[in-house]
């Protein structure tokens, strides 16, 4: 259900894209503050890997968030952000489409409280929350990935070649509505990462 | 007719697609609200206008595309659509364009007006407002828990947990804890006791902690409930930390939170500021183009087809203009453009059943001129036909036949010019053509010539043709080729002729003879010898003259009896040999006969033919007069699709005289002293029996002579005569 909404998703966005692309190529000038310096953002999965854990596989991982400018004024202006951190594990086929076994992830709230002055992170699945006075401090809660089990062994078929991938994503559909089609041209709310895949061994 | 009855009507089709556009843009627009359940699907609905939009797009840039391209084609009822479409789209995109402007403007001033300064100020205030309040009420909490802590410092350790439930109901804090200097828990104290595990401060707060020796936050607990954290340091000999969960009055956590709410939001909308004027114009935009867009598709759909019967109409008329009639054209409508077409293709009927009646009628005509030309091409006699100015206009079969000239040589020349290319013809061309020119009513007249088969007389009638005004328009001029008719009649009379002398001049001559002889044998020996020899030549004259006359008689009645008896096969080369041996002993004559190689047969009767060779090889011996050269030839020739036999014999005498060349056949002519002058009136009376022909050839001269012959006329010494026989050749 969850993997066929991100498909559905990420295919609207791809044509939105095209269009607004196409239609209004102005949106992304008249949004983008002109920047002196090169500014690096994105999300990038630094380090991930499973291991055995019992009869069970578990994820760690370590993610770096960087906010572009633009993601960080729409934070500081109570515009909570939404993450998704896409977890698949994949069993790979030489004559076939590459068969998903486990589509699973975790999704994240990030949203500032001016009263506090605090930053709140919240895991949409489990429901916990925690409250940071620093973004760097809530961003790290939740760029690291521990224990997050996956799939059981016993899915695991000896003889096959298995892969787990992992990406993480901004969902710009979760933006305010005025924000979404600027999100989807302007490059400074392009803030997902690309798939990181790697082999699985037992 | 059955599929357009299924098929819905156009109108109706528009209709929907343009309920279905105002429901997406509707869509869309409600999708803008925040609220709605339909800003999940904004960015689909923004991608299904903008689709739609695209679409919409194409469909007007093929339309404008085909009708730049009917355009430049000239296409008909192009320019008609053209100047209708633009004046429609000026008329719908002015008041559109202005109305998007003013809507814009409204827009963008709208947006602005929500935020000023004073707002701004004020939400920034109340914010503050709230957090000073619960700053105070954080400050207090801490000094109420530093002063807790003096009293936490005397009491023993093991009552610590007793005097944390004491202290923690007197301060009316939801929870206390005090932790060791590591951090681990040692007495802790809760308003609800089921709360086993206090709640722990993070590593944060343990860092400004240890710098600041205290700290006081706020902290919402669960994500609805704000508490007061306060840590101390307790003095003690090893420090401890006394943690104490103030909560937040619910009225002042409700306020807080109320301008917390109203801040951000203001704050939301306010860096959303542009996107939303963006989104909004966009969405309007979106609007403006997809029904505008709508409408223009929708406006060439609706020019088309008023255009069409126009269009048709414009066709059609070309149709008719190069001669189609029979293009029906649809009647759409009932309208004046339906009584038009209706109009036209009453037009078209009626021209296309007057122009089938002309074609009838020409048909007709024309089928009457084919029936009169094969009936004039069947005529034995030749017609031609000439215009005012004397060149001819048509010419029949016969006239070929008789002229041998093809009738495609004849049409649009006149005589005078067929004079120029066959001078054989010049004598009846030149009669006809004089005699076109004088007569102005119908002539008739006979005109002999000599043709290449000899002599030839024509009978010809013309007649003047004449317009219904009066004026000359032409001649026609009828010909027949009586020559052999003539001939039949001049024989038939000679025959009669030679009969009846026979007949009336045999009968006394033997009465006559015989007394003759009577009176010679009675009274020759009564006379005295003077008398007696007068006597007998008296008698032998009588008797001589007598026996002339039987001959002269056996002549008439030998050409007044018919000569074909009986009919075989002859082979003319033997023939021809057969005779020439009963002459060759003849000395001083020369004779040199000459014969194709291959069978040259004839049908016919021996013994006539025979007499023919005979006739004409004695005509050739008196000709040349017992010296000179005699050339006898057989040759096989074709005409007319028929083989025959050609019988050439020519002699080096004196010649025949032009003046006789026309009459050399009819008896009683003849230029020698002692003859009937019946010799060739009896050839050619077998040949033509026979079915063949006899002229006399005048094309051949004996060389380095012809120029003399003609220049001094009648005196034609050494020229030579010749004679020429066909005879229809046999086929196996």
């Amino acid at each position: 259900m969850r993997a066929s909404a991100s498909n559905k998703t990420s295919l609207c966005s791809a044509l939105l894209c095209c269009f607004l692309i196409g239609l209004l190529p102005t949106i992304s000038h008249a949004d983008t503050p002109v920047l002196n310096v090169v500014e690096r953002f994105g999300v990038e999965v630094k380090n991930a890997e499973f291991t055995l854990q019992g009869d069970s596989y578990v994820l760690s991982a370590d993610i770096d968030y960087r906010l572009s400018t633009r993601a960080k004024e729409a934070l500081k202006s109570g515009v909570p952000l939404y993450w998704d951190i896409h977890i698949k594990t994949l069993q790979q086929r030489d004559y076939f489409w590459n068969k998903t076994l486990v589509n699973t992830g975790i999704r994240y709230r990030i949203q500032y409280h001016a009263l506090l002055n605090m930053y709140r992170v919240r895991n949409e699945g489990a429901g916990d929350v925690t409250n940071f006075s620093k973004l760097s401090a809530a961003l790290d809660s939740m760029s690291t990935i521990r224990a997050f089990r996956v799939m059981d062994t016993a899915t695991y078929a000896p003889g096959e070649r298995y892969a787990a991938s992992i990406k993480v994503t901004l969902d710009r559909d979760a933006l305010p509505l005025p924000l979404r089609p600027i999100a989807y041209v302007n490059p400074q709310w392009y803030l997902s990462s690309d798939w990181t895949l790697w082999p699985l061994t037992k | 007719m059955a599929f357009d009855k299924i098929k819905p009507p156009i109108s109706l089709s528009i209709l929907v697609l343009f309920g279905l556009i105002l429901l997406l843009l509707q869509l869309m627009s409600s999708a803008t609200q925040e609220s709605s359940e339909l800003s999940a699907m904004y960015s689909w609905l923004l991608l299904v206008n903008a689709l739609g939009s695209v679409v919409l797009l194409g469909l007007v840039g093929a339309n404008i595309y085909s009708l730049a391209r009917q355009l430049k084609k000239r296409e008909a009822g192009s320019r008609l659509t053209t100047r209708m479409v633009s004046l429609f789209v000026v008329l719908a995109l002015a008041p559109a364009v202005i109305v998007f402007y003013f809507s814009m403007q409204f827009l963008h001033q709208g947006i602005d007006s929500w935020f000023n300064v004073e707002i701004d100020r004020a939400m920034e205030d109340a914010l503050e407002l709230s957090q000073a309040s619960l700053d105070q009420r954080m400050r207090w909490h801490l000094r109420q828990t530093q002063q807790l802590t003096s009293r936490l410092v005397d009491s023993p350790e093991t009552l610590v947990t007793l005097e944390m439930e004491n202290l923690r109901q007197l301060s009316g804090a939801s929870e206390m804890t005090l932790f060791s200097r590591q951090g681990r828990i040692m007495a802790s104290s809760s308003i609800n006791p089921s709360d086993i595990l206090p709640s722990l401060p993070d590593e944060h707060v343990w860092l400004q902690l240890r710098r600041n020796t205290e700290f006081v936050a706020l902290a919402p607990v669960r994500e609805d409930e704000l508490m007061i954290r306060v840590i101390v340091t307790v003095k003690t000999r090893e420090p401890q930390y006394l943690q104490a969960l103030y909560p937040v009055p619910i009225r002042i956590a409700d306020l807080a939170d109320s301008v917390e709410f109203a801040f951000v939001r203001y704050q939301e909308m306010n860096f959303l500021r542009d996107s939303l004027k963006l989104s909004f114009s966009l969405t309007l935009s979106l609007v403006l183009l997809m029904s505008l867009l709508a409408a223009i598709w929708v406006a060439f759909i609706s020019i088309r087809n008023i255009i069409a019967p126009v269009k048709a109409l414009v066709k059609g008329t070309q149709a008719v203009a190069s001669g189609h009639y029979d293009r029906d054209l649809p009647v759409t409508a009932q309208d004046d453009l339906g009584f038009l077409v209706e109009s036209f293709n009453e037009m078209t009927h009626r021209i296309a059943r007057a122009s089938a009646a002309t074609r009838m009628a020409g048909i007709e005509v024309e089928n009457q001129r084919a029936y009169l030309e094969t009936i004039l091409a069947n005529l034995t006699a030749g017609v031609i036909s000439f215009d005012t100015v004397y060149k001819i206009r048509t010419a029949n079969q016969a006239a070929y036949r008789i002229f041998h000239v093809h009738v495609n040589q004849f049409v649009g020349r006149t005589l005078l010019e067929l004079v120029q290319s066959y001078t054989e013809l010049a004598e009846p061309l030149k009669s006809i053509q004089r005699l076109l020119e004088q007569a102005d009513d119908i002539w008739q007249q006979r005109i002999a010539f000599l043709g290449p088969n000899g002599r030839q007389e024509l009978l010809c009638r013309g007649t003047p043709l004449f317009s219904q005004e009066g004026l000359r328009v032409g001649a026609v001029v009828v010909f027949d080729d009586v020559t052999d008719l003539i001939q039949a009649q001049k024989n038939a009379a000679w025959g009669e002729v030679a009969r009846r002398l026979a007949h009336e001049i045999k009968n006394p001559l033997t009465p006559i003879q015989l007394s003759a002889e009577r009176l010679q044998h009675k009274l020759a020996d009564k006379l005295n010898d003077i008398d007696a020899g007068i006597l007998q030549r008296s008698t032998t004259t009588i008797v001589q003259q007598v026996e002339a006359m039987k001959e002269m008689v056996d002549d008439f009645s030998e050409y007044a009896k018919p000569s074909k008896k009986q009919t075989v096969d002859i082979d003319l080369p033997r023939l021809v040999q057969e005779v020439l041996a009963l002459y060759v002993l003849k000395s001083g004559v020369k004779f040199k006969a000459d014969y194709d190689t291959g069978l040259l047969m004839v049908k016919g009767d021996p013994v006539s033919i025979r007499q023919v060779l005979h006739n004409l090889i004695k005509n050739a011996l008196e000709a040349i007069d017992g010296k000179g050269l005699i050339e006898i030839s057989l040759h096989r020739v074709q005409k007319n699709n028929t083989d025959f036999i050609e019988i050439a014999i020519y002699d080096d005498g004196p010649g025949i005289k032009d003046e006789q060349i026309e009459q050399i056949f009819e008896p009683y002519v003849t230029t020698k002293a002692r003859g009937t002058g019946l010799g060739l009136a009896i050839v050619k009376k077998i040949i033509e029996e026979h079915g063949g022909a006899i002229w006399v050839d005048t094309s051949r001269r004996l060389p380095g002579t012809a120029e003399v012959s003609q220049s001094i006329g009648n005196r034609c010494d050494k020229v030579g005569a010749g004679f020429i026989i066909q005879l229809p050749a046999c086929n196996f």
